[in-house]
């Protein structure tokens, strides 16, 4: 298409071009030509007046020596005889009077008999003397003895011939320069110039430069050429008009040189007058307009072209950026249609892989169901067939929350619930949660905790397990058996000011790493590495789009990648994050010494310098040889250390065996305790009996280790070792109104949340709870606890009329408490319009958790 | 006899119940409690009745009394038939299994804390 309009506008342009240089050329030629056809007329007309104004001057000048003549003549008497003497002198006084040269009779034989002047010799008798006895009076032109050349002008005599009167005429003679000199023949201010021809072309007058005898001559070797004749031709022509009488006119070129040529028959003699003038001065006038005309015609041409050429190229340009503009948008949509080719393709495999990563743990589930069913009787495989049904379930569930995320994520229904976070608890429970798949898989695994000195921060805590989890379980998954995997913790300053601290958390696998091209699509929707070596490998593909989701997008983070395909993986977390505004316990030991043992240098300092923070001077080295050197060294002193904390993997001799010697060399006194990011259940007996007082899970938080160690304080051990430690309000005095039908699950209620300082009022059934709430003063109770099941009206009911009651506190914290646990019974509490659910049986923490969080 | 002894008879979970409630004297008090709880009447009343909306309540309520006791073999049977009878479905083939099962663990509850209560009085 491109290239069509491209073709078509060259070629019109080259069209157009070239019918402009025609037109333009026609106009040029044709104009040249009718300039010269006009300088072609002028000079004819010009020539012509000049040839005739010539030969009139010569006619007066011939009258005038004829009227002399013929007074001379009438002098003769007519009986006379020439001969007579006294008429002789008669007459040559009066001719020399008249200032004649020469005077003569011609006779009837052609013989010029001299009065005066010396013998002439006629040039051309023969026409002159049959004119003359025709009665004519004529001119012809003789030599002297000289050679000079001889005007000759003769009267007819007025008698007939006879023997003893033989005379034809009386001839006067003139030099020729009286002729040509009054014709002024020579080259004039015009540069025109004439001469005198006879019929035959031979001159009777001539200019200095016609060396030659004949005009003809001088024609045919001089002349170049004549208006398209040959100078042969041009002889013909002439001499044919000069034959008729007429006048001729032409135009010839002549060294290099153009010339108009005008010939006129002259009167009283043969003779042609022939003039010539150069194009030259005449010319000029003619041709510089014409030149003008010319120039004029080109530019005009030129400015005309390139208007044109403008025009076409500007044209040209717009038709190619339209051409342009096209096709990038065909270009755009080709890649719109690709990319939505891509996400179908994506989708589809996606929905195939699905429905078999789906099928797989369903298949277990009915295959292991059939089993369970058709073995009733084996406690044993009913056993068994349960927990590989719980195993598959869990797999199904892990798969279908993916997806539900992915529609959040795609809907942008994503929201985080930000409350405060312990980062300790966090990676605790997820090294809790991946100690089993590490184990299965006999894989090396760590954790290191760099100087973290903000524990507590603000996050979504479900999220940001979810991303640590998914990096982690794919380290797992995607490292062989007896690989390496690290997870570390940074933290630094924020670029957001004071308030928020930056966290780097790093997961490191020495697994199959990935290929170039996948790294591209890592972070797509439905992406999975489809090679064989993975093809095992179950999964939704959608992890790490989710999880770069929560990072990236949710959460503001950065998420970054350094992958060598067989070398392993390394993915970098890092994120902004919010101080949490509570009270740090007040973390101070004693000023103990201690020793601290691992192979990683920057976990001993990391550690040493923890420790320093909650008072405690702590020395460390990187294997056990030298950790008993040292305990040994200060035991010597006297000066031992109060507590060693010793690693269990360390090279050559392990924590057990080092913990084994130092009991040898130290005795029972100091307590050692060993670091271990395994679960201990396997060793622990082991390392009792080789001496180990107790042990510390990594990551070792500053908090970790002040917990670990209180004890050897003699502080009490912290409630945080327990159950994660709840920051719940103090609600002592709080006005609860519990509606409950059964008395018995009403005093247990009743019981353990008096113990929290709550005061409960019972309702039996919903009707009475939504009487004794409207009784009661606004703002008395602080927060309802309903049951759903309840007779005359239930607790949906219930809250339903609470939440349309006109009093300023019917948005009160309804908290619905029943038997049923199912989303939908949670659901459809939260559509009645209360605020939370808890599931029987009554779980004190969680009931205050909620009571906390909405009362006001 | 002891708590645990009555627990163990009856099939709950003592260990869970004394983690939630606290107090083995918190616990006693509850479980004698439950000998006069009218629930387990009301729900043969109105199965009796044909009330079967009734009937689901009171089960419902016997459910989460057990839930709260820790009484997990009641709690088994009245939950089925708690859902059996939920949204007042129509009586399905095995309802009368349900009913019998529920009166069986009934029984076997009640007997271990009268036992209980007999070992603690006498």
């Amino acid at each position: 298409m491109k290239n069509k309009t491209t073709r078509f506008l060259i070629t019109s342009l080259v069209a157009v071009a070239l019918l402009c240089v025609c037109v333009f050329s026609f106009f040029g030629i044709h104009m040249g030509n009718q300039s010269a056809r006009t300088i072609n007329q002028v000079g004819t007309l010009y020539m012509s007046s000049m040839s005739q104004q010539i030969s009139s001057h010569f006619e007066s000048l011939i009258d005038v020596q004829m009227s002399q003549l013929k007074t001379l003549a009438s002098t003769i008497p007519s009986d006379s005889v020439h001969s007579d003497p006294a008429l002789q002198e008669e007459l040559i006084a009066q001719a020399k009077a008249r200032d004649f040269a020469y005077l003569g009779f011609y006779g009837n034989d052609g013989t010029l008999e001299m009065l005066y002047g010396s013998q002439v010799k006629v040039t051309d008798p023969q026409p002159f003397l049959s004119s003359l006895q025709e009665g004519q009076q004529k001119v012809a032109i003789g030599t002297n003895d000289l050679g000079e050349k001889v005007a000759l002008l003769g009267w007819p005599s007025p008698h007939p011939p006879t023997r003893e009167h033989n005379c034809a005429a009386l001839v006067v003679g003139l030099p020729i320069e009286y002729v040509s000199d009054n014709l002024a023949l020579e080259e004039n201010s015009d540069r025109a110039y004439s001469y005198i021809i006879r019929k035959d072309g031979s001159f009777v007058i001539r200019t200095a430069d016609a060396y030659r005898n004949s005009y003809f001559e001088r024609v045919a070797s001089e002349y170049e050429d004549v208006n398209g004749m040959t100078p042969e031709e041009y002889i013909q022509a002439l001499s044919d008009t000069m034959a008729q009488g007429t006048d001729y006119s032409n135009e010839f070129t002549m060294h290099g040189e153009r010339y108009h040529l005008y010939c006129t028959r002259l009167p009283y003699s043969e003779w042609y007058l022939i003039t010539f003038m150069p194009y030259g001065t005449m010319d000029s006038v003619v041709r510089s307009f014409s030149q003008e005309w010319g120039t004029l015609t080109i530019l005009s041409g030129a400015i005309i072209l390139t208007a044109l050429m403008l025009v076409f190229y500007k044209y040209f340009g717009l038709t190619r950026q339209q051409l342009r503009e096209v096709e990038e948008a065909r270009q755009a949509a080709e890649a719109a249609r690709k990319d939505a080719e891509h996400a179908n393709r994506a989708k589809s495999e996606f929905l195939s892989n699905m429905s078999h990563d789906i099928r797989t743990p369903m298949n277990a589930i009915v295959g292991m169901t059939a089993i369970a069913t058709a073995n009733m009787d084996n406690a044993e495989q009913v056993k068994n067939c349960l927990r590989k049904i719980t195993l598959s379930s869990k797999h199904l569930l892990g798969l279908i929350n993916d997806v539900l995320d992915m529609s959040k994520i795609e809907s942008g229904k994503m929201t985080l619930n930000m409350d405060q976070v312990s980062l300790r608890e966090v990676v605790e429970g997820i090294v809790s949660i991946c100690q089993p798949q590490v184990k299965a898989k006999r894989q090396h695994f760590d954790v290191f905790i760099h100087d973290i000195s903000t524990e507590n921060v603000i996050c979504d805590s479900v999220r940001l397990n979810q991303v640590l989890l998914n990096l982690l379980s794919n380290a797992i998954k995607f490292t062989p058996d007896g690989g390496e995997i690290h997870v570390a913790l940074y933290e630094e300053d924020s670029p957001k000011g004071d308030g928020y601290v930056r966290i780097h958390i790093e997961v490191q696998d020495t697994g199959i790493g990935m290929s170039e091209e996948f790294k591209k699509h890592i972070f797509d929707s439905f992406a999975r590495e489809d090679s064989q070596r993975v093809h095992r490998t179950e999964g939704t593909g959608l992890g790490m789009s989710i999880t770069k989701y929560i990072v990236v997008d949710a959460m503001g983070g950065a998420i970054d990648m350094d992958s060598r395909q067989g070398q392993g993986t390394t993915f970098t977390v890092t994120l902004d994050l919010e101080k949490a505004q509570v009270m740090e316990e007040d973390m101070v030991l004693p000023n103990w010494n201690m020793l601290v043992v691992d192979d990683d240098r920057q976990l001993c300092e990391s550690t040493v310098s923890a420790l320093a923070s909650i008072g405690i001077t702590a020395e460390w080295t990187l294997d056990g040889e030298s950790a008993v050197d040292m305990a040994v060294k200060r035991h010597r002193r006297g000066d031992e250390y109060q507590i060693i904390l010793l690693d269990w993997k360390l090279p050559d001799m392990d924590g057990i065996a080092t913990a084994r010697r130092i009991r040898r060399e130290l005795g029972d006194q100091v307590p050692i305790l060993l670091i271990s990011a395994y679960d201990w259940g396997e060793i622990e007996d082991e390392a009792r009996a080789a001496g180990i007082t107790g042990f510390i899970s990594k990551p070792l938080f500053k908090s970790t280790l002040f917990n670990s160690l209180r004890q050897f304080a003699g502080l009490p051990e912290s409630e945080a070792k327990g159950r994660p430690q709840e920051h719940h309000r103090d609600l002592t005095g709080r006005h609860i109104l519990l509606a409950e039908d059964n008395e018995l699950n009403w005093e247990i209620a009743n019981e353990l949340l008096s113990e929290k300082g709550l005061l409960l009022d019972w309702a039996e059934n919903g009707q009475s709870c939504v009487e004794m709430f409207q009784q009661s003063a606004v703002g008395y109770y602080d927060a309802v606890l309903m049951d759903v099941r309840m007779p005359i009206m239930g607790g949906y009911e219930a809250t339903q009329v609470i939440r349309t009651l006109e009093r300023p506190d019917h948005d009160l914290p309804i908290i619905a408490m029943t038997a049923d646990a199912f989303a939908e019974d949670v659901k459809r509490a939260l559509d009645c319009g209360m605020n939370a659910h808890v599931a029987k049986p009554i779980d004190v923490d969680e009931v205050m958790r909620l009571l906390s969080k909405y009362i006001k | 006899m002891t708590l645990q002894e009555c627990y163990a008879a009856m099939g709950g979970n003592y260990d869970e119940v004394i983690g939630r409630l606290r107090s083995e004297k918190l616990v006693q008090k509850f479980v004698l409690k439950f000998l006069n709880d009218g629930s387990y009447q009301l729900l043969l009343d109105s199965l009796a009745a044909g009330d079967r909306e009734e009937a689901f309540r009171a089960a419902h309520t016997i459910k989460g009394v057990c839930a709260n006791l820790g009484f997990d073999v009641l709690l088994a049977s009245s939950e089925a038939l708690t859902e059996a009878l939920r949204d007042g479905r129509p009586p399905q083939p095995g309802e009368a299994d349900l009913i019998a099962r529920v009166e069986a663990d009934y029984a076997r509850t009640r007997q271990a804390i009268q036992a209980y209560q007999e070992g603690a009085g006498g």
